[in-house]
């Protein structure tokens, strides 16, 4: 039997050209493969996946139009385990608020309705022993967050040990999320640090815009 | 065995870097050797205090039920019988030698945890098919993944691009797949190679060159495909699942060929997950 061709991509929206894409066989749809720090909205039937170890993936779409999409991030370093509370415009906040306002801004840019949106969260896991547990940080950082927005959660698989594939399709929610083997811990760890170790080398007070 | 020329020259590369301990060949001697006694064999052991404390430890511990009696290394050997003495200073000697084999892609934490969980979902299903030796079975699958630490150590780049395969692919694609596109060899190929090289016995060199090829078994097409089963069973420990479908697909053969059925898995899984925390006091670490 002659395999159906591989269709073109979707259009990607202004600012995503960046973010690469595959198509990917079992899902029968094109999929965006997101690294640490970045984000991608889509009004399109394609898939966002990315792999989590301590950082944290926010999905949120607009469940009537389908417009959604997804980001991936985490919150520097901070010796008090409780600074994400201390100020919403601390330096260790402003990535987590960056990271999840320009999701949803984006969102509503193209048409999504405050109203309409739904959240699913994912990551935070503590996949490396003996350290801090900065995958609670995020996961508190990002409840407090969404509930200081009103915004619900309808799923999330967040917290324990273990690394996490997430696949999510915005234009029907589906989401799939699979735990990997530790084998993979040290790759996504390693990933995540390259990512944190930028943003923390960026000035406090650069271009962030926050809204 | 197709040979890969690559492969060899790799595992050579690393013989001065992971040896076996000489109390593991000094003991595989006097086993193979008609005329030596238990007595010969404790001597030997003897002669090593870290394996003396270890073995000690063994012999006292739950899965062999003697109620912490045994406390001479003769008492040991005579109990624990010294085909099963070999099988234990294998499983201790690798782990200690590979030490001098460090990687920056996975910790040796990790990587022997999966490998217990293997081990011991190797014995456990060996003793439901019946006719295998449950405790080669536990060191091949304590063993099955040897060569990675090779492959990490002298391939990190292409090795760590693999690895990034299969994330990229939404972890669909297999390691030892990945591997073969990367190096052109996978890890499986590696550790038969790498036993063979150390005159290990032709069971664990297929249960280990063959875990995701049982196909190619020659000899022990049984004890490969309980290998290859025990191998996903022990994933579905790691990740606390009993979904067949969390983890990479089984080879559809297997099952029939071990001579078990899948209706063993849960039951098998949560076994596992209840042994590796005594087992991990006994074979990981110090």
């Amino acid at each position: 039997m002659a395999t159906p061709p591989i269709p073109r991509p979707p259009l990607v929206l202004p600012g995503f050209e960046h973010v690469r894409r595959n198509w990917n066989a079992t899902y029968g749809a094109y999929a965006a493969r997101l690294l640490p720090g970045e984000y991608y909205v889509t009004i399109n039937d394609e898939g966002i996946y990315t792999t989590l170890g301590s950082c944290i993936s926010a999905c949120i779409r607009d469940r009537v139009n389908g417009v959604g999409g997804m980001n991936h991030f985490m919150l520097p370093a901070s010796d008090d385990p409780n600074g994400w509370k201390s100020t919403s415009l601390s330096a260790s906040t402003r990535y987590g608020n960056f990271a999840m306002e320009h999701l949803i801004n984006v969102i509503m840019k193209n048409g999504g309705q405050r109203q309409n949106l739904e959240v699913k969260l994912f990551g935070g896991g503590r996949i490396l022993q003996n350290m801090t547990d900065v995958g609670l940080r995020n996961i508190n950082f990002v409840r407090d967050y969404l509930q200081t927005e009103g915004l619900r959660v309808v799923a999330e698989d967040v917290g324990e040990i273990f690394p996490r594939m997430v696949v999510y399709f915005p234009s029907t929610g589906k989401v799939k999320v699979k735990r990997l083997r530790s084998l993979h811990n040290n790759t996504i760890v390693d990933e995540e640090i390259r990512y944190i170790t930028t943003v923390e080398s960026k000035p406090v007070g650069g271009d962030i815009e926050l809204f | 065995m197709e040979k890969n020329a690559e492969v060899i020259e790799l595992v050579k590369g690393v013989g001065g870097l992971v040896t076996l301990p000489n109390v593991f060949i000094r003991i595989n001697q006097l086993i193979d050797d008609p005329d030596s006694s238990v007595n010969d064999i404790a001597q030997a052991i003897s002669q090593d205090p870290s394996f003396t404390v270890r073995l000690l430890r063994v012999a006292n511990s739950p899965f062999y039920g003697f109620s912490s009696s045994i406390d001479t290394v003769a008492k040991a050997a005579a109990v624990i019988g010294t085909s099963q003495i070999r099988n234990l200073a294998l499983s201790m000697s690798v782990a200690s030698s590979f030490a001098g084999l460090p990687n920056h892609l996975v910790s040796m934490d990790n990587f022997w945890r999966h490998s217990l969980y293997c081990a011991l979902a190797a014995r456990i299903l060996a003793r439901q098919a019946g006719r295998v030796d449950p405790e080669a079975m536990f060191t091949a699958g304590l063993l099955h993944d040897i060569g990675e630490l090779v492959i990490f150590n002298r391939r990190p780049d292409q090795a760590k691009d693999a690895l990034l395969l299969v994330l990229d692919s939404m972890d669909e694609l297999p390691v030892h797949l990945a591997e073969q596109q990367t190096m052109g060899f996978d890890h499986a190929q590696v550790g038969g190679e790498l036993v063979q090289q150390w005159s290990l016995p032709p069971l664990l060199r297929e249960c280990i060159a063959y875990h995701h090829d049982i196909a190619r078994a020659q000899q022990y097409p049984r004890e490969v495909a309980l290998i290859h089963l025990a191998n996903k069973l022990a994933l579905m420990a790691e990740v606390d699942t009993l979904d067949v479908g969390d983890v990479a697909p089984c080879d559809p053969q297997a099952w029939a060929i071990a001579g078990l059925d899948e209706s063993v898995i849960e039951q098998v899984v949560r076994e596992v997950q209840e042994e590796v925390i005594e087992a991990e006091k006994l074979f990981v670490g110090n």
